[in-house]
């Protein structure tokens, strides 16, 4: 192991890929900050330039804009109280109160801090629990990849959202049905081509990717007029101090550690990613705060604003995990980056420790690296990028646009590929009106040729039959936890309709004992 | 207000599309050992549109009909939505005509224009500039191959 992280500090520390984790903070956070593009559409814009890169600086470069688009979607949120993604709007919660008793700079810094702190809890613990689990899961065979995709299809779906797990799992088969377009790997039979030869490679991940988060996402922001929406701006040009005092360091440290370690357990599950870990956090410290804490929640409390913070970054790392080790994608940006890594011809998964140890320790290594950019350049930097927000959206808009189309026609060159484009986002937009996720059909549309050639060899195996999926106990077993994750949500439901119930009782009782 | 809810019509569309789907998977040509198999080019989209249709009743059975879950088409800017999208097809159909600098030039200024920005001293203030940079690091620093277009090239033998 101590060979591998000194490769991996040996491949982060030179000077191009150190060049690539600064430039990946700040492109990352100059576009995490911009509503209405998150992490995902970030690291979707950044997949053009790691194309023309060696695979451990675009990974590198991608895992620094992930840090970023983070970190810029806080500051968003602060300032502005426009969450750049879904897993800082509860930033919002306690981070715009703050900003508006024009104590912005304080925010910033704790998210910062927070962030920082997050990060490097879920680093350490990667650069242990990573290799760890990469070394049982080399045991691994194609009935148990089989059956970890569908672990991360149930898990997906299992932490979409309450009502949401039917309509993310459609999402899943859906992208796994786009994933059959094109020959067929096995038989070199073309699919569902009509006879075009413009997809008889099948459909382009790249173009996939943008067409439905970098495109998608920036057409939804100006189909909801959020881009006209200026009245929640506060003065960005003066944000305060940035200084925090002693005791205020003391009241949040406790919250950074524990909302760090809650991020990480999260950010590890298949699908559950920075969102959820950052709601969760923010619900456990306020159960955890005393009465007279619980009622500044959501009117500027520190701890408030912490939580959620710490958590999210180290949910960020924590979906490395299963990326790195299994192959299998924690959140929707390592879904891209899974692809990314499938373009460059590397397989994500337990060999890639074995096969790649340069990418696989230089990722962790750089994850570190990029929490200290983000906390010594970006913090200091933040009232000069946030002028950024400043900029009329008229203007942004269109260059976002500009940059989205462009990534995908600069590596083809085929102007058709733009007016594939054009309908898919449009296909991405109807979805998203009618509440389907985007991630679950990319995470289909990544794993399915996989899926498909560990399913065949599965079967090839074991005589055509699917005697597999109960005759081998490993595999057994993660079809069994699939499904159990599946039933998580409803389970969690009705605990948390019963707490409430509990809640509402306990108040009623109190209110008449007074 | 439309009174439908957004799980029937999502249930109802993917339903047609796996039933479509599922009808084309089965259209997928053999190779003549294969049919045998057990798994064979068609199986996985079989298998897909089968789980797809068993999926989407689903959805169409369990749907919420509550308020919230109303397709609510109010308050949205569908019409410049479209106008951006044309306009992303217009560019992908100037790139092939006029070049990358100037479909590009054109692209922003009606992006801008399309999105309230009404200053043309400012549309062209932030087009021009922004667009030769970019062409400057594409063309010259990053020796990315930017053909000039086809009007250019075939028309005025450029």
């Amino acid at each position: 192991m101590w060979d591998g992280i000194y490769t991996g500090i040996t491949t982060a520390v030179m000077p191009f890929n150190l060049l690539m984790v600064f430039a990946g903070c700040f492109a990352g956070t100059f576009i995490g900050m911009l509503p209405g593009l998150g992490p995902v559409s970030a690291v979707a814009l950044m997949i053009p330039i790691t194309y023309g890169l060696d695979p451990s600086s675009g990974i590198i470069l991608m895992a620094g804009v992930y840090y970023g688009a983070v970190f810029g979607g806080s500051t968003s949120s602060i300032l502005i109280n426009a969450p750049g993604c879904a897993s800082t709007v509860v930033t919002a919660f306690d981070g715009y109160p703050l900003a508006r008793q024009k104590q912005a700079g304080k925010a910033l810094a704790i998210a910062a801090y927070s962030s920082f702190t997050g990060g490097t809890i879920g680093a350490i613990i990667l650069l242990f629990a990573a290799p760890a689990l990469a070394k049982v899961s080399l045991s691994f065979q194609s009935s148990d990849y089989f059956a970890l995709m569908f672990l991360g299809f149930t898990a997906v779906a299992a932490f979409s959202g309450k009502g949401q797990v039917v309509k993310a799992l459609i999402m899943c088969v859906f992208g796994l049905m786009i994933a059959t377009v094109g020959t067929d790997v096995t038989s070199g039979i073309p699919r569902f081509t009509f006879g075009s030869l413009e997809v008889i490679d099948g459909v382009s991940f790249l173009l996939l990717a943008m067409a439905t988060f970098a495109l998608a996402e920036i057409l939804m922001t100006v189909m909801r007029g959020d881009h006209n929406n200026a009245e929640n701006a506060i003065d960005i040009k003066d944000v305060g101090s940035m200084k925090l005092t002693k005791a205020e360091v003391k009241e949040i440290a406790p919250t950074m550690v524990r909302s760090s370690l809650f991020g990480f357990l999260v950010g590890v599950l298949p699908g559950a990613g920075a969102t959820i870990a950052s709601f969760l956090a923010y619900g456990f410290e306020r159960t955890l705060a005393s009465a007279k804490d619980k009622l500044k929640f959501g009117k500027g409390s520190l701890k408030g604003l912490a939580a959620p913070e710490s958590a999210n970054n180290a949910a960020s790392t924590g979906s490395f995990v299963p990326l790195l080790t299994l192959g299998i994608p924690g959140s929707g940006t390592t879904a891209i980056m899974l692809g990314a890594l499938i373009a460059y011809g590397i397989q994500p998964g337990p060999r890639l420790f074995v096969d790649n140890p340069e990418i696989f320790w230089s990722v962790i290594i750089s994850m570190y690296i990029g929490n200290l950019v983000l906390l010594v350049m970006n913090l200091p930097l933040i009232p000069y990028i946030a002028r950024l927000l400043s900029i009329p959206s008229q203007i942004l808009i269109p260059l976002v646009l500009f940059f989205s189309i462009t990534g995908v026609y600069l590596v083809s060159f085929n102007t058709f590929d733009i007016v594939m484009m054009v309908a898919i986002a449009g296909i991405a937009i109807f979805l998203r009106l009618l509440d389907f996720a985007m991630a679950p059909m990319l995470l289909g549309f990544i794993l399915g040729g996989i899926m498909e050639s560990n399913l065949a060899r599965a079967l090839a195996i074991h005589d055509g039959s699917l005697s597999f999926l109960w005759e081998r106990p490993l595999t057994m077993w993660i079809i069994i936890i699939a499904f159990l994750v599946l039933l998580l949500p409803p389970l969690l439901g009705g605990i948390n309709k019963f707490r409430e119930k509990k809640y509402i009782e306990k108040a009623v009782l109190g209110n008449t004992g007074d | 207000m439309l009174n439908i809810s957004k799980d029937r019509v999502g249930g109802l569309v993917f339903l047609l599309f796996s039933v479509t789907y599922g009808y084309y998977a089965q259209q997928i040509l053999l190779m003549p050992g294969d049919v045998s198999q057990a798994f064979n080019a068609q199986t996985l989209p079989n298998a897909l549109a089968i789980v797809g249709v068993i999926l989407s009743m689903v959805l169409l059975v369990t749907a919420k009909t509550s308020f919230e879950n109303r397709v609510d088409l109010v308050g949205y800017q569908f019409s410049l939505v479209i106008k951006l999208l044309l306009l992303i097809i217009v560019f992908a159909g100037a790139l092939k005509w006029l070049g990358f600098m100037l479909s590009t030039i054109l692209f922003l200024v009606v992006g801008f224009w399309l999105l309230g920005e009404k200053s043309v001293k400012r549309i062209l203030q932030v087009a021009i500039p922004f667009t030769v940079c970019t062409w400057f690091i594409l063309a010259k620093l990053l020796d990315v191959y930017l053909a000039s277009g086809k009007l250019f090239t075939v028309f005025l033998g450029a």
